[in-house]
This record gives structure tokens, C-alpha cells and sequence, in this order.
């Protein structure tokens, strides 16, 4: 019987690394500096951070895994490899490479390798060919439920160990943005704005609106949908059992780019699901429960990817998020009465009241929701309202610093969540 | 003259302006990011007077940079 599946959790910055520990992951990836798939990103962690994160991870019980994974030029070279030999100084458990270079400095400087999506892993032969510089391989996001079991049985059957001399476990992508290329491997945004997917710098252009027009006539064509090159987000929970199933050992979420309190809300469902499918209270009830606290953040709808074996065509319709609720900045943290609990604020933006649900994100806590049961404005006493420029105090289980923001969680003008298409009881055709 | 400014932090080393403005960008090994030569710096901008016939090379160096932290005045 192999061991609980690994869920592992994206943290764009210190505030998602705690959003993702709060959530109940087992292990986070991150980037460094521009050698990674989000190199575009303003809040991609330096190599200063690494000791730092390095020592979070393991004061949490938690693994810690570095992406390396862009395309590497010459020019890259030192900088990559002062990525890993920090790695192995830090003690981060390992490096997420695609390129071979990679792979083989992180060997040379004993840091374990994980073989990153953008390898395009698809087969057991390619498995075994990478499995003298790994342990770990994530498949590509294009198979098929079957087709991952297939390659998880031939890795037992044949025998097919890492460098470590243990089964080398194979990750899967189970939430998150997908891609309309296989894994990355899209040139769309260098063409446009010569800005390489393959080296993090994406401008997605397939999240925006296309027309198609008849070049000989002027005729544009009518589409059903305009966002015609732009998937629903990967959803596996609703299935998460058969994934579980097909032998993969490490369930990782997608998401570096996205806000602390996706993060930690999307980490919390997948917690709870693999947790409830171990103990075998798994239920329909529990995962419509999931669905909808998902819908509440970041989300362009979502689908059962490519596992399900669907057909193509599962695109969203609208440019950026389905989510039901949205965050508004409201102020800043001012001071935490630590015997008392309450956490005061400054009012910014906007304003707070009574019954008003709210979120404090910190990088030293992560995310806190709560509800303003009572409040003290100013030296006024006890009011419904506080509006900008006061202080305004609440209860609040973890303290608070000045660096920690207060929003507000509002609905947000998606009324209706998007309508989800997975079938967990699809068959996969292919 | 010309004034080329770079905000070097943000720089993603594509390889870009060093493939179109060979004479003026040069990759830095040390780095990976791309530098802007006979540049100093102020307050993380890269700032590089040059000679008018290097204008032309530059604004497309300026033009292809996936990041936009070129700019040729």
C-alpha cells in the first residue's frame, strides 16, 4: 500500500507560503529570480529569501521545492547555478528543472531533481530515461486518467527507481490555470510581444476576446464564445478519488500568481478532500461544499482537464475571473492588544461595519477571515461603522503588524458561479 | 546624443537587445540579465548617453523588449 498522496501548494511570496501552510500542505513550490515560469511576476521571491523560506517550511513540517524550469541560455548559466548551490545551502528539498542543464548541476550539487510539466513527461520510456537525475517526475496536464495509471504500473512493474534507489513517484497537476498549448510550450506571446511563455514571461494572450474574420470577403465569422483559445481551470476534486487511484503519489496545485487567499482557500479544499478519501468519508455533500468555497476565489470555471479523457472546447467565457466574491482594500494594520484580541486598524479606503466579513492577509500569518461582530472606532466607543481615516478595532485571533492589510469580502458582480463541466463519470476515450 | 534608459532589475534575459543592439547590450554572465554598456546607475535606473547613430538599433531594441524597460529619448 503506498503512502497518503502529497499535496503541494504554490507561494508566490511570504503571504501565500503562509496562506499554503495554513491550508494544510505538504510540501510548496516557489520561484526565484527570472529562471522560472512566472519570471514576469514583481513578487517573485530573490535568492536572499531562500534561507528564509528554507527555514519556514521546516519549522512547519513542510517540503520546499524551487522552479528552475524556463528555457536556459548561456547567459543564464551562473545565475542558475547559484540558485541550486543556494538550494543545497538552505536546505531546500529540491529543484524543479525542465531544462538538462538543470538537472545536471542540481545532480552534480546533490540536490534532488523533480522533473518539471514543461519536460512534457507522457510515457513510462520517458520516465526511465529521466530517472537517473530524478525521484519525483510531474506528467504532462494532456493525459489521460488511464494513461497515468498505465505509466505508475509500469514503474512498479519494471522496477524504475530514482537516484534515491526508491520508485520514482509521479506528480500531477490536480488544480488550476491550464494552458491551450501542451504545458507552456506556446509561442502566441512571442509572437506578439516577443515575450517567451517558455521563459515565464507570458502575456496570455489567450485569455483575451478573438473574432474571426473571411481575409477574401470582410465576413466575420459568429462564435458562441469570443474567448476562443482560453481553457476553464483544471478542477479534479470532484474526482479526486480515481485520481488518487491511478497511483500518482504527489497532487500539486497551480497558482504562484495568484492572491494568498486562493491559496490558501483552494489548498484547504484539496486538504480536506485526500483526508476525507483516506479516511473514507469522501462524499457528494462534502464536495459540492468544496466547489462552492472555490468559487468564492479566482476562477475562470472549471473543468476535468484532459484526465477525463473530454473532448476539446471546454472555454471560458469571460476574460478574467468567475469568482462570487471579491476582496476591497480597506486598511492597514495598526496595532494588536494581545490579552484582549483585538486587532486595530487604519482606515484607508472605503470603510468597515458591524457584520461585515473581512480578511486580514499577512506575510508572517497568512490568511484570516472573519466576521466584525463588535467594533471600537477611534476613542469613541463602541459603532457600527468606521469609515476613512479612523481606527478601528476588532477581535481577531492572530496578531497583527503594520504590514498586514484588512479587505473587505464583497460579492462580487459574477451573480451566478460559472457553470462547471466535469463529469467524473466520463469515460476516457483516449 | 541619445539618452537609454534600463530599469535592469526587472530584466527577464531574453537576449533581445543584446541580439539587436550588439554594440550597446551585452548579457551579463554574472546575472543572466542584460547591461547596458557605458550605463550608470541612479535609483535602479541604467542610464547611458549614446551617439545618434546608435539611435535607430536601440529604439528596436527598445521596441522588442518583452518587459518594456527600455526607453530611448
Amino acid at each position: 500500500m503506498k503512502g497518503k498522496v502529497e499535496l503541494m501548494a504554490p507561494a508566490g511570496n511570504f503571504e501565500s507560503l503562509m496562506a499554503a501552510i495554513q491550508g494544510g500542505a505538504d510540501s510548496v513550490y516557489f520561484g526565484i529570480e527570472q529562471l522560472n515560469m512566472r519570471a514576469r511576476a514583481t513578487m517573485n521571491f530573490t535568492l536572499e529569501d531562500l534561507p528564509e523560506i528554507a527555514r519556514i517550511c521546516k519549522e512547519n513540517g513542510i517540503k520546499s521545492y524551487i522552479t528552475l524550469n524556463t528555457i536556459i541560455y548561456d547567459h543564464d548559466i551562473t545565475l542558475m547555478r547559484n540558485i541550486v548551490e543556494e538550494a543545497a545551502r538552505s536546505g531546500i528539498d529540491a529543484v524543479i528543472a525542465a531544462d538538462h542543464a538543470v538537472m545536471q548541476i542540481a545532480k552534480k550539487n546533490k540536490v534532488a531533481v523533480h522533473i518539471s510539466t514543461q519536460a512534457n513527461v507522457t510515457n513510462s520510456e520517458t520516465v526511465e530515461f529521466y530517472s537517473s537525475f530524478a525521484d519525483v517526475m510531474v506528467l504532462s496536464r494532456e493525459l489521460s486518467l488511464q494513461q497515468m495509471k498505465n505509466i505508475c504500473n509500469t514503474i512498479e512493474k519494471e522496477n524504475i527507481t530514482g537516484p534515491s534507489g526508491n520508485l520514482v513517484k509521479i506528480e500531477v497537476f490536480a488544480h488550476g490555470a491550464l494552458c491551450m498549448a501542451v504545458s507552456g510550450k506556446c509561442y502566441l506571446s512571442l509572437h506578439t510581444t516577443n515575450a517567451s511563455a517558455n521563459r515565464g514571461a507570458c502575456v496570455q494572450n489567450c485569455r483575451r476576446k478573438y473574432k474571426v474574420v473571411d481575409i477574401e470577403d470582410g465576413h466575420e465569422l459568429e462564435l458562441d464564445n469570443e474567448y476562443i483559445m482560453s481553457p476553464k481551470d483544471l478542477c479534479t476534486l470532484p474526482f479526486i478519488d480515481r485520481l488518487i487511484e491511478t497511483g500518482i503519489s504527489i497532487l500539486k496545485l497551480e497558482g504562484r500568481g495568484r492572491a494568498p487567499e486562493y491559496v490558501k482557500t483552494v489548498t484547504t479544499c484539496y486538504r480536506e478532500a485526500i483526508d476525507s478519501y483516506y479516511n473514507g468519508t469522501l462524499n457528494q455533500e462534502k464536495t459540492a461544499d468544496w466547489m462552492a468555497r472555490m468559487d468564492e476565489v479566482y476562477n475562470r470555471g472549471f473543468w476535468g482537464g484532459y484526465y477525463l479523457g473530454q473532448e476539446l472546447g471546454e472555454w471560458t467565457d469571460a476574460s478574467g475571473s468567475k469568482a462570487t466574491t471579491k476582496k476591497i482594500y480597506i486598511g492597514k494594520g495598526n496595532n494588536y492588544f494581545s490579552k484582549s484580541g483585538i486587532a486595530e486598524f487604519l482606515i484607508e479606503a472605503y470603510g468597515v461595519s458591524k457584520g461585515d466579513r473581512v480578511m486580514v492577509i499577512s506575510n508572517k500569518s497568512g490568511v484570516t477571515e472573519t466576521v466584525i461582530t463588535s467594533m471600537h472606532v477611534n476613542e469613541e466607543g463602541e459603532k457600527d461603522t468606521a469609515v476613512k481615516g479612523d481606527y478601528c478595532a476588532f477581535p481577531l485571533d492572530v496578531p497583527v503588524r503594520t504590514s498586514d492589510k484588512l479587505y473587505k469580502i464583497v460579492e462580487s458582480e459574477n451573480a451566478a458561479p460559472a457553470v462547471n463541466t466535469i463529469n467524473p463519470n466520463a469515460i476516457a476515450s483516449w | 546624443m541619445v539618452t537609454v534608459i534600463h530599469q535592469r532589475k526587472k530584466c527577464i534575459g531574453c537576449n533581445y537587445c543584446a541580439e539587436i543592439a550588439p554594440d550597446r547590450w551585452r548579457m551579463s554572465k554574472k546575472d543572466g540579465k542584460s547591461t547596458l554598456i557605458g550605463a550608470i546607475e541612479k535609483k535602479e535606473f541604467w542610464i547611458a548617453r549614446i551617439p545618434s547613430h546608435e539611435l535607430s538599433e536601440n529604439l528596436e531594441a527598445a521596441k522588442a523588449c518583452p518587459v518594456n524597460i527600455i526607453k530611448v529619448n
